[in-house]
């Protein structure tokens, strides 16, 4: 083939390769934030997306009822066995709540950790090529959507937000290689909680890591483990699964467990977005800057007159 | 005229069809979890560029290629990239095979097995990704391969149907 290419085609060639490590690399370093240009295709697209994601849904939907239907008898037996046990706990649970509500009322405590407006979102899209655990919500910034937002189904915490656009948002699942992924939690133990952070997962084990568990503290397999709300931005309270080993970490200082996720990440449809009421802080669930996220002007000021 | 409109109609209808289909994965499969990875888009324009013409197949490879980027990856540039491409060396080879459905069928598998690869590399280079070798042929890229065989043994006579549909019409504008 001696005309296969011809030296202007080449050079062409050479040129746009160059500019597509460019692009590349320009558009790897800044990850969370989109431009206008992109933005405005993401919100095209995915409204696009969401007209076909309806239907599909309801073929779905037909499938996963028809799935049901066949497993009726056997899951009515065993709802039967557990629902006498529900009703003990469901009464320990008004008398504990109507308790709880009276002692806040005495302390005067108005807001709380765990308080947060659920704001229901469907997934249009799942990055197909998977190499990222990544799905798109038909939420965006103009439903008030933030960054790093916790992302649940009814199970527990499935992700974060890690882009939003006005009327799209993309969620980072639990599952993920990203090193600056972290989720802080605490393990509801025995007598106190333990404080630990979700930081990667075991891709051979398909299991959450918890690390940096303090060592003097004993942590049991079956305990399980919930959302501090201390990492800046998350509720305090959302579950997020089960430890299922323990053991100690590379340099043997801190503890480190295994968790099994309490949500289920295979077929995703309707997820719960948590904006908690108390104000957000961009701590270790965010960027780790500390920055005030709901006031943004007040924590400004408030820096200066640290320094 | 239908026709016309028909061709870059179904692209998108399949562009869009792509992540519905990539909800089902990843499925547990013997204690394996086994990944999915519908490339219905590719798949068509490698049909196009064969049997109609290489350079409208990588133009709408780089359409795609650039809308799959924006939307998904958010890394500008990688599918923008290996879509005209590959779609450039399908309708390359135009001269060397024949082009029975089944030989194309065959061949555009390869060239999607060839570009998971590249991918993988490219992952595994940023660090999106740890799994290894190993683990990626058997667990992604084998079950991906099956699925889309499946796909094209379904609608590869379809897109082809269509795609001769249009050479014709065009044939008798032309005369």
């Amino acid at each position: 083939m001696p005309h296969f290419f011809s030296n202007k085609k080449l050079i062409l060639l050479l040129v746009g390769m160059i500019f597509l490590v460019a692009l590349i690399s320009f558009s790897l370093r800044d990850r969370q934030n989109a431009s206008v240009p992109e933005q405005f295709i993401k919100d095209t697209v995915g409204f696009a997306q969401s007209l076909v994601a309806k239907p599909t849904n309801y073929i779905t939907g037909i499938f996963n009822d028809i799935n049901s239907l066949l497993n009726t008898y056997e899951e009515n037996k065993r709802l039967k066995m557990r629902l006498e046990d529900f009703a003990v706990l469901q009464a320990e649970v008004n008398t504990l709540q109507s308790e709880n509500e009276s002692l806040k009322e005495l302390v005067g405590k108005e807001e709380s950790l765990t308080d947060f407006n659920p704001l229901n979102a469907s997934v249009i899209a799942r990055n197909p090529d998977q190499w990222e655990e990544k799905i798109i919500l038909n939420k965006g910034s103009s439903h008030g959507v933030q960054l790093n937002m916790a992302v649940m189904t009814a199970n527990g915490l499935i992700g974060k937000i890690s882009l939003v656009t006005p009327f799209t948002s993309e969620v980072e699942l639990l599952y993920t290689n990203n090193p600056n992924y972290r989720v802080s939690a605490i393990v509801q133990g025995e007598k106190s909680d333990i404080f630990g952070l979700i930081e990667g997962y075991d891709a051979e084990r398909n299991e959450l890591i918890l690390k940096r568990i303090d060592s003097s503290f004993k942590v049991n397999v079956g305990e399980q483990v919930v959302t501090s709300g201390l990492g800046g931005v998350f509720p305090k309270g959302i579950p997020i699964g089960e430890i299922t080993e323990v053991t100690t970490d590379d340099y043997g200082l801190t503890k480190l467990a295994y968790v099994k996720p309490a949500a289920n990440f295979s077929l995703l449809e309707d997820v719960v977005i948590a904006q908690r009421t108390v104000i957000s802080v961009d701590g270790s669930d965010g960027g780790n800057t500390n920055a005030d996220l709901t006031n943004e002007t007040k924590s400004k000021t408030t820096d200066e007159g640290e320094e | 005229m239908m026709v016309r409109f028909l061709i870059p109609f179904v692209a998108v209808v399949l562009f869009l069809l792509e992540p519905e289909f990539a909800l089902f994965s990843p499925i547990d499969w013997g204690g394996e979890t086994v990944y999915f990875v519908p490339r219905f888009v590719i798949l068509y324009l490698i049909f196009i560029s064969i049997y109609y013409s290489r350079k409208r197949a990588c133009l709408y490879g780089l359409i795609f290629g650039l809308l799959y980027d924006v939307f998904y990856i958010d890394i500008i540039g990688l599918y923008s990239f290996l879509y005209p491409v590959v779609c450039f060396i399908a309708g390359s080879s135009v001269k060397f095979i024949h082009q029975h459905l089944s030989v194309t069928t065959i061949l555009s598998l390869i060239l999607v097995a060839i570009m998971e690869v590249v991918l993988y590399y490219f992952f595994y280079f940023i660090q999106f990704t740890t799994i290894p070798v190993g683990e990626f042929l058997s667990n992604r890229l084998l079950p991906t391969i099956i699925a889309n065989l499946l796909f094209l043994i379904m609608l590869g006579w379809a897109f082809k149907y269509l795609i001769n549909a249009r050479v014709l019409q065009r044939a008798q504008d032309n005369s």
